[in-house]
């Protein structure tokens, strides 16, 4: 930039640049029709400030290859081919890579046929490598020398050899995941023996002793090292972090705060996780259980084969024993098939098929026929309705309508009945007295219309028969299960015969208007109330009739003057104005 | 960087540098000698010494070369008559051999402090580490900075001590420095390339501290500053993948033992690997795979695209990593590789799909880099895949409707390939835009963010292109692009060499990608298994 100001300022004073912008919109221009004044200018490039760091800068390139002679040259070129000079293009010199002298054509043989479309691919490396353990040159001579000692039928092959080699590293590993850092002895034969089954199948297995002293040998020339020739991770060790061998290590765990929020999202993922679990465990439950029918199925298949092989065994056995309709059961029979439902629009569809042009009458349906058929239809697809839901409700009682409706009145003993009485020919045992009437004391009727819950009801109609004259009752359940007994007519019979005086005592004996004033209704125009009109008003009370009165008052007084203390005096002296 | 501090070691440095003949005998690792190399003598550093049948065998570095270009020499090639330049006397040989504890920093510091001018913030100081002036350096180039080094011991080396930490010195880019190229100068640095890649100073070339680069590289990231990950020695000789054979370029962790075989046989379709031919051979037997291991995204007549999360294909990708490491210097397998997304391109033919290249892509770039690793394997590279791979980067990012650009630093190779693509991509963009509006079809005037969106490209990315092509001018008070005749020339000649070779260019056909982003939940990102 200094360069650039200072040669600015030498050249053409006039100008100061100013800062380029990268927003701006710039012209495009070519070299010629530039001024050949600004051309001059333009010797002092500005540097523009492009905002990196110097030190950012720098890293662009590596420090260490900034002045490699190469490079350097091949910048310069490109340089000068900008500015317009005339120079050849130089490459950086790099070994170069030669044909191998490998039959590649073998190794790689032609086997990849492109497919038409994209390819999507997610096998990874140890999918499609097959047996990662390689027979190398030791192995091979070991294998040569095993297989001469065998004859020809129970050769190992190298696959096989690979396979059990393999089997004994992965045990190993899995047995002894340290094994870089403790040294632990090599693992017995026994101890691969336990996960062998996982690795190899039976012909495999008969070389594995065999061969697990070449693997064990090979493992103690190793330091008990992996014969896989691995890459080094970290150990955990100090060493690591010097060591150039060491790559790949894993990345810290970054800490993640920990909020509320974060909490409640991972509680909801466990949740979510758990539901799936168990319902992929039902699944599975289920399947089981599938397969255990399936099971069932076929052991019965197969007894019904056996059962039939049996069968013809017989047959063949006793010719003479011919039946029609033997070869029936022999085979599976297929199923009948079930009669074609009539549909209502199967006449809809026949019509149209009819291309021959034929008039067919005969076939077509008088509208009345289909109405007909409509109806009956409907009535049966109602019948079934119905049909349908008692057999839902079965074993179910409809605990919802019965409080809305009265109940049917057939029961007995819910409604009012006449009184009616009875004699009977014997006086009945007392045990079975109760059994004897059919006239409504039937307890066990009552139980039994109880066990069906007819018998509750909370409100009866008022049902006034034609009996109303006639005494009658019903007897009907409470709450808690009290039995109630209504009476209805009940008159008494020998009213007539009762003396009119005692009668007219009961006569407003009514429990039911006790708040209410008596009024006695007596005729006025009545001789005897006449007669007692006639005594009363003129004369004056008599002498005992007034001294009773009043020593009745002076008590009352009395013990008013008790219970309200001065007021009392008051009042004392009151009854004496007034006598 | 940090030419001052450069310079002022350089006065002390002569001293420092004991020069003198040598034999085989006392030849030892850390000696620079020259080596003849191609016809001429290159001076080359000895990183270790292996005998081979008797023979003494060199691994040599040659100063200011690629890394990739390393080799084990027989002694015949060292060139003896000439003096050779020992290692620092305090450079603790032997130990280094181990590197291992870094040294107390008493004992070796004094003679480093005086011309030190970075705070040193730790008392701890790999010994190794210790500077060593090498004075010769300072003529080589044209460059006043001159940064401390010291010699490489051993083949392995040192973890970097925790004094790694400090300070980029702020490059004061003095005015009077006389630079090659201007355009260089942000993206070239001073530093002796020879120096760096042995890390002699990491101070000056790290700027992240080894906590710093693992927590980096723990969060996604799978390149890689530190020094010692990138300073070590080749490990295999040979590579038999495929077809082909060929000489890896740097180390990568493949089980050690296959360093002492002659070939490391790789199987083409899994990437799996064996020291012996024997093991490979049965594998071939066995091996099913025909293709990546993931869904095909893109397909066009002579390329497919395969997607591979680095979760669900653990082993495939590791496998790939350890693959492409052998030719990417920065590359890092510290860490896992279940961030990643791999997206592999194949040619194909009866045999299967064949890898040519591919690239990685972190799952959630922080950083919003398109691009992790990129490798074209040595076998396909030159013909054009390269920057197929990168223009499927970008379509890729287009898709997403993100702008994009590779995860630095960049290797030489992978620089060359961007800037070329860059170029080609901004000039493409340029031209259809001239042509529209002289079609009376928008403005005539784009602007520098405008380009980046049609070409997914990050505004940094586009603006370095333009500068870089000299581009970006100033004509009458005002900023211009300028579509220069070398830029057009070059476009011609593209052209030209498409039409001789029968070629249609290779490209990304937008429709043939069948692709959406790919979500993940935070957990599938990765942090643990």
């Amino acid at each position: 930039m200094t360069r650039a100001t200072t040669a600015a300022a030498l050249g053409s004073q006039r100008i100061r640049q100013r800062k380029l912008n990268t927003r701006n919109g710039l012209g495009i221009v070519r070299e010629d029709e530039l001024e050949p004044i600004d051309d001059e200018l333009q010797r002092n490039v500005p540097r523009i400030d492009t905002g990196i760091e110097k030190a950012e800068e720098q890293q662009v390139i590596p420090i260490s290859s900034a002045l490699e002679h190469h490079l350097q040259a091949a910048l310069s070129a490109s340089q000068a081919a900008a500015i317009g000079g005339k120079v050849a293009q130089i490459y950086i010199p790099t070994p170069d890579a030669v044909p191998s002298s490998i039959d590649y054509e073998k190794l790689y043989p032609l086997k990849y046929k492109q497919p038409h479309s994209y390819i999507r691919f997610s096998s990874t490396v140890e999918d499609v490598a097959g047996c990662p353990y390689d027979l190398d040159e030791e192995d091979e001579v070991f294998l040569r020398s095993m297989n001469k000692r065998k004859n020809a039928s129970t050769q190992c092959s190298d696959v096989v050899f690979e396979e059990i080699m393999n089997c004994f590293e992965e045990t190993a590993q899995s047995q002894q995941p340290w094994a870089a850092v403790d040294s632990p002895p090599v693992i017995s034969y026994e101890t691969t023996e336990e996960t062998m089954d996982d690795y190899l199948d039976y012909a495999q297995k008969r070389f594995s002793k065999e061969i697990y002293e070449h693997w064990k040998t090979r493992r103690l020339e190793a330091g008990n090292k992996s014969l896989i020739q691995g890459l080094k991770f970290e150990t955990g060790a100090d060493t690591d972090d010097a060591d150039p061998y060491v790559c790949f290590r894993r990345r810290e765990v970054r800490q993640i705060r920990k909020t509320r929020g974060r909490d409640a999202h991972s509680a909801e993922k466990l949740k979510k996780l758990r539901k799936e679990l168990e319902e992929s465990r039902e699944l599975l439950a289920m399947i089981k259980q599938r397969e255990l029918h399936k099971r069932e199925q076929l052991e019965v298949e197969r007894q019904l084969f056996e059962q039939r092989t049996n069968l013809r065994q017989v047959k063949q056995n006793l010719p003479d024993q011919y039946k029609q309709g033997d070869e029936d059961i022999l085979i599976n029979q297929k199923p009948k098939k079930k009669p074609l439902e009539i549909t209502q629009r199967m006449p809809n569809i026949q019509i149209p098929r009819r291309t021959d042009g034929r008039p067919a009458e005969s076939d077509l349906l008088h509208l009345s026929e289909w109405h007909a058929e409509r109806e009956r239809e409907i009535s049966e697809a109602i019948e079934e309705k119905i049909r349908q839901h008692q057999k839902w409700n079965e074993g179910f009682v409809d605990l919802t309508k019965a409080p809305l409706t009265p109940p049917s009145e057939t029961g007995t003993g819910s409604t009012f009945r006449t009184a009616t009485t009875e004699y009977l020919p014997t006086p009945p045992a007392s045990v079975s007295s109760e059994h004897s009437g059919d006239g409504g004391m039937d307890f066990g009727t009552v139980n039994a219309n109880k066990a069906e819950s007819v018998a509750v009801r909370y409100a009866s109609p008022s049902y006034d028969g034609p009996c109303h004259s006639q005494p009658s009752y019903r007897r009907r359940f409470g709450r808690g299960g009290r039995l109630l007994i209504d009476r209805r007519g009940m008159r008494m019979t020998q009213k007539e015969n009762v003396d009119s005086a005692i009668a007219d005592r009961y006569k407003y004996d009514d429990d039911d208007d006790e708040n209410e004033v008596p009024r006695y209704y007596v005729d006025p125009f009545d001789t005897a109330s006449m007669v007692f009109r006639s005594r009363i008003l003129p004369g004056q009370p008599t002498q005992a009739q007034m001294q009773a009165m009043r020593a009745q008052r002076e008590a009352a007084l009395a013990a008013q003057a008790a219970n309200h203390g001065n007021s009392s005096t008051r009042s004392s002296r009151q009854p004496g104005s007034d006598g | 960087m940090a030419p001052r501090d450069g310079s002022q070691e350089r006065t002390g440095t002569p001293d420092t540098v004991e020069k003198g003949m040598a034999t085989i005998n006392t030849l030892r690792i850390g000696v620079k000698a020259f080596v003849e190399k191609d016809g001429e003598k290159r001076k080359a550093e000895i990183l270790s010494i292996q005998r081979k049948k008797g023979e003494p065998n060199y691994y040599v570095h040659y100063e200011e070369f690629n890394k990739r270009l390393d080799e084990w020499i027989p002694a015949s090639r060292l060139d003896l008559s000439q003096e050779v330049e020992w290692p620092q006397p305090e450079a603790p040989t032997k130990k280094s051999q181990k590197s291992t504890a870094p040294a107390p920093k008493s004992a070796t510091l004094p003679k480093q402090t005086a011309g030190q001018k970075h705070p040193r913030t730790s008392n701890t100081v790999a010994t190794s580490r210790k500077n060593s002036e090498s004075p010769e350096l300072s003529t080589t180039t044209g460059n006043a900075a001159k940064p401390a080094r010291s010699p490489l011991v051993g083949g392995k080396e040192n973890r970097p001590g925790s004094d790694r930490s400090i300070s980029v010195i702020a490059p004061e880019i003095t005015t009077d420095t006389p630079k090659g190229e201007d355009s260089e100068l942000d993206l070239v640095d001073i530093q002796d390339a020879a120096a760096a890649a042995k890390a002699s100073n990491p101070q000056h070339q790290a700027p992240y501290s080894r906590e710093e680069e693992i927590e980096k590289l723990r969060t996604g990231g799978s390149m890689t500053q530190n020094q010692t990950e990138i300073s070590r020695v080749r490990n295999l000789g040979h590579i038999q993948l495929g077809a082909f054979e060929m000489e890896p370029w740097y180390f990568s962790p493949y089980p050690s033992t296959f360093t002492a075989a002659e070939t490391v046989y790789i199987c083409e379709f899994c990437l799996s690997y064996f020291d012996s031919n024997q093991t490979f051979t049965r594998h071939r037997a066995k091996c099913t795979l025909l293709h990546p291991p993931g869904n095909e995204i893109y397909r066009d007549s002579s390329v497919s695209f395969f997607e591979i999360d680095g979760r669900r294909q653990r082993r495939w990708c590791r496998n790939l990593c350890l693959l492409s490491k052998l030719f990417l210097d920065h590359k890092t397998l510290y860490y896992d590789v279940d961030p990643f997304l791999f997206y592999c391109m194949t040619t194909r033919d009866e045999h299967g799909c064949h890898l040519v290249g591919y690239f990685s892509k972190e799952k959630e770039s922080a950083e919003g880099y398109n691009v992790a690793c990129i490798l074209t394997l040595p076998q396909y590279q030159r013909k054009g895949y390269g920057k197929l791979l990168i223009a499927f980067s970008y379509e890729l990012s287009k898709r997403e409707g993100k702008l994009g650009s590779p995860e630095k630093p960049l290797s030489d190779l992978g620089l060359l390939g961007y800037r070329a693509y860059w170029a080609e991509t901004v000039t493409d963009v340029l031209l259809d835009h001239e042509k529209n509006s002289k079609d009376g079809k928008g403005s005539s005037e784009i602007s520098v963010e405008e380009i980046g969106a049609l070409s997914a490209m990050t505004t940094n990315d586009v603006l370095h292109t333009l500068q870089n092509l000299n581009m970006l001018r100033y004509s009458k008070g005002q900023h211009v692009i300028v579509l220069t005749e070398a830029v057009l020339e070059a476009k011609e000649k593209a052209k030209a060499k498409e039409k001789a070779k029968g070629l249609t260019k290779r490209r990304i056909e937008p429709a043939r990608l069948m692709w959406k982003p790919p979500v993940f939940t935070a957990s599938s990102r990765t942090w643990n298994w």
